[in-house]
């Protein structure tokens, strides 16, 4: 027999138009249980996504080992799979459009957060993010309306990894310059005030004071546009030429940079991957590809993360 | 001797700071040329190419003529499904990570997660979703498919904007909540609820606007570049999509007729894209005044 518990109220009724009973303490209640069911759907989509990639792609791990990231030939019929090519021609790309681009929008943010009179922020602002805003496709046609003719005049190939660079540094350009304003901006500004009262010229503030507040956040930005090229598809598929295989001799030779190339993306966007569906090792490769790039791009978000998270040492 | 010294420092000191400033001037300016030059395209040669036909047509003879009716339908569908995926997930992620989740570790675990699906390139999204999906699970290159993995792919913006609009809730909230007595489901419900969906609406219309003009994950998965309509079921239909249309169209660049109406795919693609930005935007603002009061 249950002796009746004088302090138990009434089961009250909660939930969307009170349709469930509370359950009281101790179980699990309907609200708990639908967040688990959610969020074990959620995390299980992003581990299935590696862990199915990774499936995929064992075959191909197993037989091609390591000369998949050692060798530069990629030839599927003869069941050649080495990415060097692709992993250069990602590197080089949007390393070549970090460089272009970051010196640009480093300026820009520093004189949109230091100099720019203070009614024209907001609408600056607000240019720059509707630009970084906009989906990649677009730049994709840009690129092969107004900057193929121009690529074409100068080295004479419309198509190359030069052309993907110099895409892809306009394409992250609005985005690094905002996220820099944003990492300025959060440098408190009595700083700046008290730089100034202390007889600093506006130069040795921002080169003393803010851009060393602002360090951290200005690599992390940094880092994060990075990621944004080695991802970038569609923009690229479109300039980059799709021409496997192009290794250059030596280190310092630009040379292939100036004539088609493949990324990893680009390889991936292709009409490959529908074509090796049911081959094992094909589709391994493919995978296998997809793996490289997710341990690139995911490495690169984690060194920035790790210069956001750290706090700032005192000097 | 001191005066000559301290004088000739002064002027390289002025130097320098007009130095400074030039160059980030002409950086800036650099750049806004560029925003400028980048719009005024945009505007000038997708507007050329904008008409009422335009919008309320089928496309005819590959792309040439005609309009971008369903193209239009096939985005608005894949971003409705790619919503209604996200939202919920979003949601019960964003819970469980803030209120039911306390342990230190796990909940490290589920934001390194987060962050790393956030990084994982778009495309990368769409071969998982062809070979897993579309292949082996049998859905065939259909609106489903599609909207699923471009559900996916936002999830984690929309988890984080959730979650940070529940951390902002202020503590005095909760601490009456707890103090009225109510159990947990009722403080997510009167408390916590109320308060993030703002943030919720915010970051998936944020995630949205990122689906919309995204190419990479719908190529293998959802869109074809001519044929279907409206889909009818929920397998075995492709559908077309603006960015897909503007895609194939941009690989025949010597037909000026196909780029013209590439240019006018793009734009209307960019105004549902800003639309979607401008209402989060928008959204933000009255949010950050609400949090004020």
């Amino acid at each position: 027999m249950t002796v009746p518990d004088p302090l138990r109220r009434e089961t009250p009724l909660y939930g969307p138009f009170g349709l469930f009973h509370d359950p009281g303490w101790g179980t699990i209640s309907f609200t708990q249980f639908g967040s688990i069911v959610a969020a074990s759907l959620a995390l299980g989509s992003f581990v299935s996504l590696i862990g199915f990639l990774t499936y995929l792609s064992w075959p191909a791990l197993t037989q091609k080992g390591v000369t998949l990231i050692t060798t530069g030939v990629w030839y599927y019929p003869r069941e050649k799979f080495g990415a060097l090519a692709m992993i250069y021609g990602t590197i080089t790309s949007a390393s070549v459009a970090l460089i272009l681009a970051a010196p640009v929008g480093i300026l820009s943010a520093i004189w949109i957060a230091e100099y720019a009179p203070r009614w024209s922020r907001l609408p600056l602002k607000g240019a720059v993010e509707f630009l970084a805003g906009v989906p990649s496709i677009v730049f994709g046609l840009m690129g092969v309306i107004t900057l193929r003719p121009v690529m074409q005049e100068f080295s004479g190939g419309g198509d190359s990894l030069m052309t993907a660079a110099l895409l892809l540094a306009i394409m992250i350009l609005p985005t690094l310059t905002t996220l820099v304003e944003d990492s300025l901006q959060a440098v408190p500004g009595d700083l700046r005030t008290q730089a100034r009262a202390l007889g600093l010229s506006r130069e040795e503030a921002i080169r003393k004071v803010i851009l060393p507040g602002a360090r951290r956040g200005i690599v992390a930005a940094t880092l994060l546009a990075l990621t944004r090229a080695f991802g970038e598809t569609i923009a690229v598929y479109l300039v980059v030429g799709r021409a496997d295989n192009r290794l250059p001799e030596s280190l310092l030779n630009l040379q292939p940079l100036i004539e088609s190339g493949q990324t990893l993306t680009s390889k991936l966007g292709g009409s490959e991957v529908p074509m090796a569906y049911g081959d094992p090792l094909h589709m391994g490769a493919l995978a296998s590809l997809g793996l490289i790039l997710i341990v690139i791009t995911v490495f690169t978000t984690f060194l920035g993360q790790m210069m956001m998270g750290s706090p700032e040492k005192g000097s | 001797m001191s005066d000559m010294f301290l004088r000739r420092r002064s002027i390289r000191r002025r130097a320098f700071d007009l130095l400074t400033a030039g160059v980030c001037r002409s950086g800036f300016l650099f750049s806004m040329g560029l925003i400028v030059f980048l719009i005024a395209q945009i505007i000038f040669r997708g507007g050329a190419s904008i008409s009422l036909e335009f919008l309320t047509s089928p496309m005819r003879d590959g792309g040439l003529s005609g309009g971008i009716l369903y193209q239009i339908c096939g985005t608005m569908i894949l971003i409705a499904t790619a919503g209604s995926v996200a939202a919920p997930l979003a949601l019960g992620l964003a819970l469980l990570e803030t209120e039911y989740v306390k342990n230190m570790f796990a909940r490290r675990t589920i934001q390194i997660l987060i962050h790393s699906a956030n990084a994982i390139p778009s495309i990368l999204f769409g071969l998982f979703g062809f070979f897993a999906l579309v292949k082996m699970a049998g859905l065939q290159k259909s609106w489903l498919a599609g909207g699923l993995v471009l559900g996916m792919m936002i999830l984690p913006t929309t988890a984080v904007a959730v979650k940070e609009a529940i951390d902002a809730i202020p503590s005095a909230y909760r601490e009456q909540a707890i103090a009225l007595g109510l159990s947990k489901p009722k403080e997510i419900f009167a408390v916590v609820l109320p308060r993030s969906f703002f943030g919720l609406i915010t970051g998936l219309l944020l995630g949205l606007s990122r689906a919309a003009g995204e190419t990479a994950p719908v190529m293998f998965t959802a869109c074809v570049f001519y044929g279907p309509t409206l889909p009818h079921g929920i397998r075995d239909e492709p559908i077309l999509s603006l960015p897909y249309h503007v895609f194939n169209l941009a690989q025949d660049s010597l037909k000026p007729q196909a780029m013209q109406n590439a240019w006018g795919a793009s734009l209307v693609l960019i105004m549902i894209v800003s639309c979607l930005s401008l209402t989060a935007w928008g959204l933000r603002r009255h949010q950050m005044t609400e949090a004020w009061r």
